[in-house]
């Protein structure tokens, strides 16, 4: 044997192991994902870093994010293909009944279970894994955790001349609201024109006491309505027949409570989608706004508001109804699996779901000062981020009593109908919010009435999720 | 002398085959696929849904909806708003433009460019205009004191702003239309009505307009069955909204099939509608031949 024969042997050898421990180290080198994401903090941050998940485990990720008028459709198509195109997918927790009921995502139970320790299982949000959960099966795993919260200027509630101005006003001191009834006080004492004077100094554009969601658009405005309808005691379903049952006293209050605070909110309100609405907070046009917390991190970041530079943004929970306290009204936004996509597939987007959501990737976010809406409790316990995120000692304490979002495979029915029906009567369409309500209820009952009432039943009633069993 | 017939009816089968073929690809197929849609309960979102042939439940829920017979009366609303006055615009503007002037051929492309414009480019061109805060329309507006307005975010006008939008985009269509037909009708009656003195105005009406009555029928016919099936413009300004004031029938069937997921309801709205817009364009235009033959007489 030569000497180049000897050379070659060895070096194939060599090869050989090298590859060998190559496929030890990165069993899922080589695969290639693709997710369907929103543009927003949840997807947005951790999308300029796949590069560095690709260089640990050898999994190519790319990431397509689209607004989220629309991204529930395409994610229908793709779950209905036999051969998708997309393996990960981003997923807001209303959702998980329709897909869930659908067979579109993958059981993620076992494998959390078996990943407990690695992913800190221990370490989530309860409420932000069940947000996930559809009759107890993990179908999604958080990747942003939220809660419906007050927002406002504190920069301006904090003013003694406008404390003194408030009490004078309405006979009580100025503070984050209370009740739903000191939020719109609030709303009115700051609604202002261009030109007055806010905390001291002329205001450079109109100044609007309350920015809430109107839009029909996506179901826009029952992103707000569904929250003020809990508060104020609502539930979605008849406990006995499973069927819509959004009429009563709460909900009608709710609704009329909305439309009280229209006077103090942009007089494009029913334009009002969820960055919009946000956007009038963020460029510190809003004195306040009941708002979830998936863009409560903007507000403290001088490179994405300017509420930042100009004022201070203050966070506290929701305030209450007559009804008096209730559970807080929390959301989540996952990271599913396509269950279409191939084992392998499924496995890599595991790895990706893990890396993604990890304590390690979710504190850094923390500290560069991007993070998303936390759902790890050692985050949002942490007091020195808490000082940098005021929020976040609001999310935690809140979400020790938490009551998930509406979950159903209907869950598109009663977002379109009520998204429409309440547009209308806060439009001035419909006479009475009951005639609205009733509309919207027929509407969805009309296509849950083919179904058996266990099956009704099963739909509205929510296993705890599996994982959580010790 | 029969062999060679034959041996040519052949060869025009096979030159016609492909387009038959294309034809029932794209078009007979998925017509045939939708009517079949249309008796049937299929939500693509809810494969537990059994996909069985409900007879005619989906047309009556259609036909007994009151959002369907709200995007009905909506959709002709904005018809007769945008076609009105695309006519009477397309008409003055083409009598404009075909005189002899300098850079008439110049201005008379300029104003075709909105025509040739994708619809959705349209949309967002409009929807920068209209933007309730950042829109250039309520800058320039505020200059002179005026708004803001909220174009489309307020049930009183985003059916007008719809409109307005239409109306640029097609009024080039009609203008168009006549400038061809002006252009090629015989100068005869003009130089008689000349001799005889009459106004413009009377040259106009007496002359003109009657020779240019079936090119603008015409117009019309083609334009009025666009117009029924107008989504693009409204789904990038305003997807329906706000509340419903600018749900159109396509605007109806594309939330039936794409947002509940109700494909076969879908379906039965699309016969529905069209349906509605034949009988509508027949009685529309028996209506007008027979105005037209009574003139005649």
């Amino acid at each position: 044997m030569g000497i180049w024969n000897k050379s070659t042997i060895a070096l194939g050898v060599a090869a050989l192991m090298s590859s060998s421990v190559w496929a030890q180290d990165k069993p899922f080198a080589g695969v290639e994902l693709k997710m369907l994401g929103i543009g927003d903090t949840s997807v947005t941050r951790v999308a300029p870093l796949v590069g560095e998940f690709e260089a640990l485990t050898g999994i190519k990720v790319q990431i397509d994010q689209l607004p989220y008028p629309g991204l529930i459709d395409k994610i229908i198509v793709e779950s209905s293909s036999d051969s998708p195109t997309y393996q990960l997918l981003w997923i807001d927790s209303p959702w998980v009944g329709l897909l869930g009921e659908a067979g579109a995502l993958e059981d993620l139970t076992s494998r959390a279970k078996r990943d407990a320790a690695e992913i800190g299982l221990d370490d989530i949000v309860p409420i932000q894994l069940q947000e996930n959960t559809w009759q107890g099966k993990l179908l999604a795993f958080p990747a942003s955790g939220m809660t419906w919260l007050q927002q406002y200027r504190a920069d301006l509630l904090e003013n003694p001349d406008e404390q003194a101005n408030f009490k004078k006003k309405y006979g009580y001191d100025l503070a984050p609201a209370k009740t739903w009834i000191q939020y719109r006080d609030i709303a009115e004492f700051f609604t202002r024109k261009k030109g007055d004077l806010a905390g001291g100094k002329p205001l450079e554009n109109d100044l609007y006491g309350v920015s809430q969601s109107y839009s029909r658009v996506q179901g826009a405005i029952t992103h707000d309505y569904f929250p003020f309808m809990r508060s104020f005691g609502g539930d979605y379903w008849d406990p006995k027949t499973g069927l819509c049952a959004m009429t009563g006293e709460p909900h009608i209050k709710a609704a009329e409570y909305m439309q009280s605070l229209i006077p103090f909110n942009p007089p494009d309100y029913l334009g009002l989608m969820w960055d919009i609405q946000s956007g009038f907070m963020e460029r510190g046009e809003a004195a306040e706004a009941a708002y979830w917390s998936v863009r409560s991190v903007r507000l403290t970041n001088p490179e994405e508001a300017v509420l930042a530079k100009i004022g201070k943004a203050g966070f506290a929970a929701n305030p209450e109804s007559d009804a008096g306290p209730q559970p807080t009204y929390t959301g989540t936004l996952g990271f599913a699996v396509n269950a279409k996509s191939q084992d392998k597939e499924k496995d890599a987007a595991w790895e990706f779901i893990k890396w993604a959501t990890s304590e390690k990737l979710m504190r850094r976010f923390a500290d560069e000062g991007k993070g998303v809406s936390q759902f790890r409790k050692s985050i949002l316990g942490d007091a020195k981020l808490q000082e940098k995120y005021p929020y976040y000692k609001v999310l935690l304490d809140s979400q020790v009593n938490a009551r998930r979002r509406i979950f159903h495979p209907f869950y598109q029915a009663v977002e379109e109908n009520f998204g429409v029906e309440l547009s209308k009567y806060m439009a001035g369409e419909t006479a009475t919010a009951k005639e609205a309500l009733t509309t919207a209820c027929n509407a969805v009952n009309t296509q849950l009435q083919m179904f058996s009432v266990e099956q009704r039943l099963r739909w509205i009633n929510d296993a705890p999720a599996e994982v959580l069993k010790k | 002398m029969k062999h060679t017939v034959s041996r040519d009816r052949r060869i025009a089968l096979v030159f016609l085959l492909p387009a038959v073929v294309i034809l029932f690809v794209t078009t007979i197929y998925p017509m045939l696929y939708a009517l079949w849609l249309s008796f049937r309960s299929y939500d693509l979102s809810k494969p537990f849904i059994p996909r069985v042939f409900v007879g005619v439940a989906n047309y009556v829920e259609v036909l007994s909806s009151p959002a369907f017979l709200h995007a009905l009366l909506t959709t002709f609303k904005l018809m007769a708003m945008t076609l009105s006055v695309q006519v009477v615009l397309g008409v003055g503007i083409a009598l404009l433009v075909t005189q002899k002037l300098p850079g008439m051929a110049v201005v008379r492309t300029l104003l075709l460019i909105p025509m040739m414009i994708s619809p959705v480019i349209v949309g967002l061109v409009w929807l920068f205009l209209y933007f309730p805060e950042l829109g250039y329309l309520n800058y320039f507006l505020s200059l002179v004191g005026i708004g803001p307005v909220a174009w489309i975010t307020s049930t009183g006008w985003a059916l007008t702003a719809i409109a307005i939008a239409d109306i640029w985009q097609w009024t080039p269509f009609f203008m168009m239309g006549t400038a061809a037909a002006l252009q090629s009708l015989s100068p005869e009656p003009y130089e008689a009505a000349r001799i005889d003195g009459n106004s413009r105005f009377d040259v106009f009406r007496y002359i003109t307009l009657p020779q240019l009555k079936p090119v603008i029928i015409s117009l019309l016919f083609l334009r009025a069955i666009d117009a029924f099936k107008i989504y693009d413009i409204i789904f990038v300004l305003t997807k329906g909204g706000p509340a419903d004031a600018t749900e159109v029938i396509s605007l109806y069937i594309y939330r039936q099939s794409f947002t509940f997921w109700r494909m076969g309801v879908g379906a039965a709205a699309s016969f529905v509608s069209l349906i509605i817009i034949t009988v509508f364009i027949t009685f529309f235009f028996r209506s007008l031949q027979r105005s037209q033959a009574a003139l005649a007489r």
